[in-house]
């Protein structure tokens, strides 16, 4: 499919061709990112997500190439990396919250305790309400699941809608992001011994693992300096 | 214009190197703590 | 693009929507290091699960097995183990926790508790399961004479 330029010898484009035209491959990227950020979000088909959701980013940029005013790159890609960072969060989080007894909850998290962070190894499953026992984790992990995560999809969801209360709340949202990493990171320091005793990888397989999940740090300063008038009420 | 960006770069800087300072103290912290306790 | 508002005369290829030319480095290095974090959040994501499955002795022992040496481990006890399905009624709807009332943990409790069980090594769960499967039916078939 080709797109045809607004400096072609024939003239540009009406005003409604381009935007139709600019609509109908805004929706036709989005449909593969969203399907890509969905098979990422499961944390398992992740690899199978990944090349979807390229093609996503293929079809906008070649659209920006071909003149027609779609979403920025910039744009779609914080909104979408955002989304996918809460969502694989919020997914673990959430088994540990709801589905601590289910087998694989059991095998992965213990596993994942044993090897990485002993706060959900230390006695799991042995708190009243199941899941990670370390002290204070609990209350981290019900903040973010029920709270703080949801809040940041929504905000992303609007934000790629090109809504300017998106982006605002996207603004408020991350900065939500940098309370819960001190804080979560101040308590796992306070009860290290807890996290990392007999731990396979102490310290170095955690910070190794989590370094990825800093998006929020990464889109405040754009978010601050992109031009506002972009986003509309 | 100039000026309010200037300020914000300058605001920008800070909380950058705020929030990554807090984060590399925080696993200096860790590993500090990994060198002494016996994990 | 028609966005005059937006594009600067100074750089050949135009500028995105949104970023001004005191804004455009900064905004690439973001958008760089973004990737990374999406490639590396994929990557590891995916390997998760295998990995650790792998480290613990998949597929020689299965994931209750699995599940089973690692309670094992987590509170000290040889009889302990994963029961599988576990009933609906458990946590959070209001049942027991599998590990409701365990004695058995060794932890240095106080301010700040200190776990006391071992460090387990790449595999080392398949070595630990098979040594207890050979010692329990050592015991359960005594020499007769």
């Amino acid at each position: 499919m080709t797109f045809p330029t607004t400096a072609a010898a024939g003239g540009p484009l009406s005003m409604g061709e381009h935007e139709q035209q600019s609509r109908a491959i805004q929706r036709r990227a989005d449909r593969w990112l969203i399907a890509g950020t969905g098979l990422m979000g499961t944390l398992v088909l992740g690899i199978v997500g990944l090349p979807v959701f390229c093609r996503g980013l293929y079809l906008l940029r070649k659209a920006q190439r071909g003149g027609l005013s779609v979403r920025p790159t910039m744009v779609t890609l914080i909104g979408f990396v955002i989304i996918l960072d809460a969502a694989l969060n919020s997914i673990g989080w959430a088994l540990d919250l709801f589905a601590n007894h289910a087998l694989i909850t059991r095998t992965v998290f213990t596993a994942w305790g044993n090897l990485i962070d002993a706060g959900y190894f230390w006695h799991y499953n042995e708190l009243w309400i199941g899941g990670a026992g370390a002290p204070g984790e609990k209350a981290w992990v019900m903040v973010c699941v029920l709270i703080a995560f949801p809040m940041r999809i929504a905000a992303a969801i609007a934000f790629l809608q090109m809504k300017r209360w998106g982006h605002q709340w996207l603004i408020v949202t991350c900065w939500f992001g940098i309370i819960v990493w001190m804080g979560y990171i101040f308590n796992m320091t306070m009860y290290a011994d807890v996290r990392y005793t007999a731990v396979g990888f102490p310290v170095i397989g955690w910070w190794a693992f989590n370094i990825f999940y800093i998006t929020p740090f990464l889109a405040i300063p754009y978010l601050h300096t992109v031009n506002r008038e972009i986003f509309s009420d | 214009m100039h000026d309010q960006d200037r300020r914000r770069k300058r605001g920008l800087i800070a909380f950058q190197v705020f929030v990554y300072g807090m984060l590399i103290a925080m696993f200096a912290i860790q590993l500090q703590m990994y060198l002494t306790r016996h994990w | 693009m028609s966005d005059s508002t937006i594009q600067t005369e100074d750089s050949a290829d135009s500028l995105p929507i949104g970023t001004t030319s005191t804004w455009a480095r900064m905004h690439k290095w973001l958008k760089r290091a973004l990737y990374i974090c999406l490639f590396g959040l994929v990557i590891e994501g995916s390997l998760t699960v295998p990995v650790m499955a792998v480290w613990y002795g998949w597929p020689t022992l299965s994931l209750t097995e699995i599940c089973s040496e690692l309670m094992k481990v987590r509170f000290s006890n040889d009889a302990l183990e994963c029961q599988q399905p576990y009933p609906l009624g458990g946590p959070p709807f209001g049942g027991a926790p599998e590990a409701a009332g365990q004695r058995t943990a060794k932890d240095d409790w106080g301010i700040q508790p200190k776990p006391r069980y071992e460090r387990i090594g790449f595999r080392e769960l398949v070595r630990i399961h098979q040594e207890r499967i050979a010692r329990q039916s050592a015991a359960s078939a005594p020499p007769n004479h």
